[in-house]
């Protein structure tokens, strides 16, 4: 599980992160919401240990992260970011291989079982039959699918993911939070998703924490937190909630004046 | 498995062949029986006949220390160049980006300016200014680019870019002031080797071996920068400690190249780029083959310098800019990978 | 199929080594020239060069190979030109240096394979040499010898002398050098009685016409024209290759300009059209000449030539 406590992270004088506590189980998925600028990239940079932290602590299971080499990090807590500007020439097998590296020893030599870790994860992620081809040649959806098999190579109980969803169509976006969903459940990793998609959140996420100004605003079920008070207030736009007509997930709607 | 290693025969065989080029040919020309039987003779430890002696002095007096010395600065080049595009993960990076051929230059200029006495230290001062100045460049530029605990590659581009030009400039200025020596500090810049004799090569070689071995141990490295500084170091990589332990590695291989054969440029760009359109972007790979590759192909640019316009001596600046350019076109067209980096 | 590859590349490489370069001066493993005339003696020669380096000769030097065009002409000009086997590839004077074998020198590259070849006794190097390259011809077991650059007419003499003893024709030397001190001599006498010492601009570059260099103080230049009777205009710069701007040379108002740099196409109309020298004393006057700048610039004795033609230029007057 992951544990964050009162983090701060501060860009010179300004203030991207103010006290943020948040907690997420083993097994559960949450949802990291707000609006652009709210500070949920900083937020998986800073927990991920790669931006420097003014104030806080990040734990999981009584292991204080951040003072951890990366090496060590990196065997409790993956990230998948977003596929952009990936190096076009590495193959999905060499890619994905790659997530095994804080096992690996310096000259990066992998072992059959590592080979086999990295086999399973992209099985997992349904994109075996892309181990031949180059990253450059896929689809964002595939690229991003690589992603998420090479953090599950990686084998953290952990895991993060910044916008993975952001340049995806609806296809994709659907069966991408589908096996991040399965995952989570089934692996019972502690997943912290960051979305911009208010309803895929609201579809997938066990909890949603709103983030806004660097500040958490809310935290707790979908219905809980996607209400149109909250949710107005915080991106700055009148929205309605109403029940999802197939099940029983909130449905936001930004509301239609001409109407 | 074999077909992983084919990449390195090829490479070793076209070195091998260029190490063979460089030593039976030379503006001397010597027949090539005259040259099997010197090998046969000095195989089998039999004296030479007087007539080949000339030939046998030639061979091991002057070809062979320049061979050795033009495939360890290809080496360098080759090896530094690879680390390079990797470290800052930008097609047009080559050995001298951060300023280190400006440094020595400079280096070596300012060491030129003084009369030194004619004693074998005396002789050493050039190349070793030239060294320490380029040393001193990239300690410069490293430390004006850092930020905090980081040092972002952007940074370095542009201290070094900046610092490179300064440098330059001093270099021009001195030049322009002095009286006699302005042939022979352009006749160090534009490269090729100008002492004779096995001493450079001792020189420059422990240097290599630490440089260049180092580098090819950062091959896993390399490949997990090429995701981002981010990315690479939630996989678990320290990037700050690894960028600098290769920029290390690369620029005390630059600098020891530099030092003694002047700045050569191309080679540092164009072998690793070629390596990777015909062996693929595996920085665990690539960094051993551009080692070889950049050997071979300075050997053959040391070769056609000899002998394009005997008894002249083109410096083998001109044959690597001449050369290598057009042909990395051409390989370019011809591969599939295209695009690829 | 990889064996066959290799062994035909290797067959390849030693193919292509038989056929290098035609066009170097093919050089015999051995002399194949009859010994020159007469040299005397058989007592060793023992001298110190223009590095402090100790060089000692059996015998007067008789395959030598010059690496500097002064050093060519200075052989030449004592006798010795029979026993030169090899010469830079700026050594054009005279011309029967010409047909001696090029061994390099262009760009700072010199051919050592040819020099080693060409199995000298003795190579004079010059101060336009590095000494980078005598280090490697030494190593290679030649015997080398730095000729310095002298500072005067006297260590020019010495000059001579010294390679006078060095390729056993030292008679000649010191016929040489009396005459030139005669030839001196004569141009100090006829300069004696010159009423005045124009001020004279030597031009030794003018690749950017705005600012071009000229002969500065402690050079041979400097020192010529004195010696003929002007004021060398760059006498009061700082630097030996001194830079001066139009302006400067507007102020100072030269009554002779001398083209130094008449090689590379400057021509005194080209000069004399460049803007704002319009109003020169000299340009007014006519009096811009192109000169041979090996005449004063190679330290050999085809100085006291470029006395005797800078003498003529600044003072006509005295050599009807």
């Amino acid at each position: 599980m992951l544990r964050i406590e009162a983090l701060t992270v501060a860009y010179g004088a300004r203030r991207a992160l103010h006290a943020v506590s948040l907690e997420v189980e083993a097994g559960q998925v949450v949802a990291l919401i707000g609006p652009n600028g709210s500070g949920k990239t900083t937020l998986v940079r800073a927990v991920s240990g790669v931006l420097p932290v003014l104030e806080g602590r990040v734990r999981t299971n009584g292991d204080d992260l951040l003072s951890l080499p990366p090496a060590q990090r990196a065997r409790h807590l993956a990230v998948v970011p977003q596929a952009v500007s990936l190096p076009p020439a590495f193959s999905v097998w060499e890619t994905v291989l790659m997530g095994r590296t804080p096992y690996l020893n310096f000259l990066g030599q992998v072992s059959l079982k590592d080979e086999e870790i990295a086999r399973l994860a992209l099985q997992k992620v349904e994109a075996l039959e892309l181990a031949d081809r180059r990253v450059g040649e896929l689809s964002g959806g595939e690229q991003q699918r690589v992603l998420l098999a090479r953090a599950l190579a990686q084998a953290t109980p952990i895991l993060l993911l910044d916008e993975p969803t952001s340049n995806l169509d609806m296809h994709y976006q659907i069966s991408f939070m589908e096996t991040v969903r399965a995952l989570a459940h089934q692996e019972h990793l502690a997943v912290l998703i960051a979305l911009h998609d208010l309803n895929l959140a609201a579809r997938y996420a066990d909890r949603v924490a709103l983030l806004q100004e660097g500040e958490l605003i809310a935290c707790g079920t979908p219905r809980q937190v996607l209400t149109a008070e909250l949710i107005s207030s915080a991106y700055h736009l009148p929205v309605q909630v109403v029940p999802h007509p197939f099940s029983d997930t909130p449905l936001v709607l930004p509301e239609d004046r001409s109407v | 498995m074999s077909h992983r290693f084919l990449p390195y025969l090829w490479t070793c065989v076209f070195l091998l062949l260029a190490i063979v080029l460089s030593v039976a040919i030379g503006s001397v020309p010597i027949p090539p029986l005259s040259q099997l039987r010197l090998l046969a003779d000095w195989l089998m430890r039999k004296p030479l006949p007087d007539s080949l002696q000339i030939f046998a002095s030639i061979i091991s007096a002057i070809r062979l220390p320049r061979t050795a010395l033009v495939l360890l600065t290809g080496a360098a080049l080759g090896g530094s160049g690879a680390a390079d595009q990797g470290l800052f993960r930008n097609p047009l990076a080559d050995p001298y980006l951060i300023g280190v051929a400006s440094g020595a230059g400079l280096g070596a200029v300012l060491a030129m300016s003084v009369n030194w006495p004619y004693t074998f230290w005396g002789l050493m001062v050039v190349p070793l200014a030239a060294f320490c100045a380029a040393l001193a460049t990239v300690f410069v530029v490293y430390s004006l680019a850092r930020l905090g605990k980081t040092v972002p590659t952007t940074n370095l581009i542009l201290a070094g870019v900046a610092f490179g030009s300064f440098a330059s400039a001093l270099t021009s200025y001195l030049m322009l002031r002095s009286t006699g020596d302005l042939h022979r500090a352009i006749a160090w810049m534009l490269g090729g080797a100008s002492q004779a004799g096995w001493s450079p090569v001792l020189a420059v070689l422990p240097f290599l071996v630490i440089g260049l071995g180092v580098l090819v141990l950062s091959g896993h490295s390399l490949n997990l920068m090429q995701y981002g500084d981010d990315q690479a170091q939630q996989l678990g990589l320290h990037v700050t400690r690894a960028r600098t332990v290769i920029l290390v590695a690369a620029s005390l291989a630059t600098a020891a190249a530099v030092s003694f054969s002047g700045i050569i440029g191309f080679i540092g760009l164009i072998i690793p780029h070629v390596m990777r359109l015909w062996f693929g972007a595996d920085y665990r790979r690539l960094l051993p083959l551009s080692i070889l590759g950049g050997a071979g192909a300075l050997l053959l640019a040391d070769v056609l310098a000899r002998t394009l316009l005997a008894p002249q001596e083109l410096p083998v600046g001109i044959i690597t800019a001449l050369a290598g350019a057009p042909f990395f076109l051409w390989v370019l067209r011809r591969t599939k990978n295209q695009g690829y980096w | 199929m990889i064996r066959k590859l290799f062994v035909a590349f290797i067959s390849l490489a030693i193919l292509l080594a038989g056929c290098g370069p035609a066009r170097t001066a093919t050089p015999a493993p051995a002399p194949t020239q009859p010994l020159p005339t007469p040299i005397p003696t058989a007592t060793s020669i023992n001298l110190t060069d223009g590095l402090n380096r100790e060089v000692s000769l059996a015998a007067p030097a008789q395959r030598i190979v010059s690496l500097a065009p002064s050093n060519t002409e200075i052989l030449f000009a004592i006798g010795a030109g029979a026993q030169v086997v090899g010469r830079d590839t700026f050594s054009d004077y005279p011309t029967e240096a010409k047909s001696v074998a090029d061994i390099g020198g262009s760009m700072g590259k010199y051919n050592t394979e040819a020099i080693v070849a060409l199995h000298p006794d003795l190579v004079l190097a010059g101060e336009i040499n590095p000494p980078e390259l005598v280090s490697s011809l030494q190593q290679l077991g030649l015997t080398v010898y730095f000729l310095p650059n002298p500072t005067g007419l006297d260590g020019l003499y010495a000059n001579l002398g010294t390679v006078g003893s060095l390729t056993g024709h030292s008679a000649e030397a010191l016929a040489l050098v009396t005459s030139l001190k005669a030839r001196v001599a004569a141009v100090d006498a006829k300069v004696a009685a010159a009423s005045s010492h124009p001020s004279v601009y030597y031009e030794l570059d003018a690749t950017d016409p705005t600012k071009p260099y000229t002969a500065g103080p402690g050079t041979f230049v400097d020192l010529l024209i004195a010696r003929a009777g002007g004021t060398n205009f760059g006498d009061q710069l700082k630097d030996q290759w001194a830079q001066i701007s139009l302006e400067q040379l507007v102020v100072g108002n030269p009554s002779i300009v001398i083209l130094g740099d008449s090689a590379y196409g400057v021509t005194p109309e080209s000069f004399a059209s460049r803007p704002a020298l319009g109003g020169l004393a000299a340009v007014k006057a006519k009096q811009i000449y192109a000169f041979d700048d090996n005449l004063v610039s190679r330290p050999g004795p085809r100085l006291v030539d470029g006395l005797e033609a800078l003498a003529k230029l600044i003072h006509p007057e005295l050599f009807q």
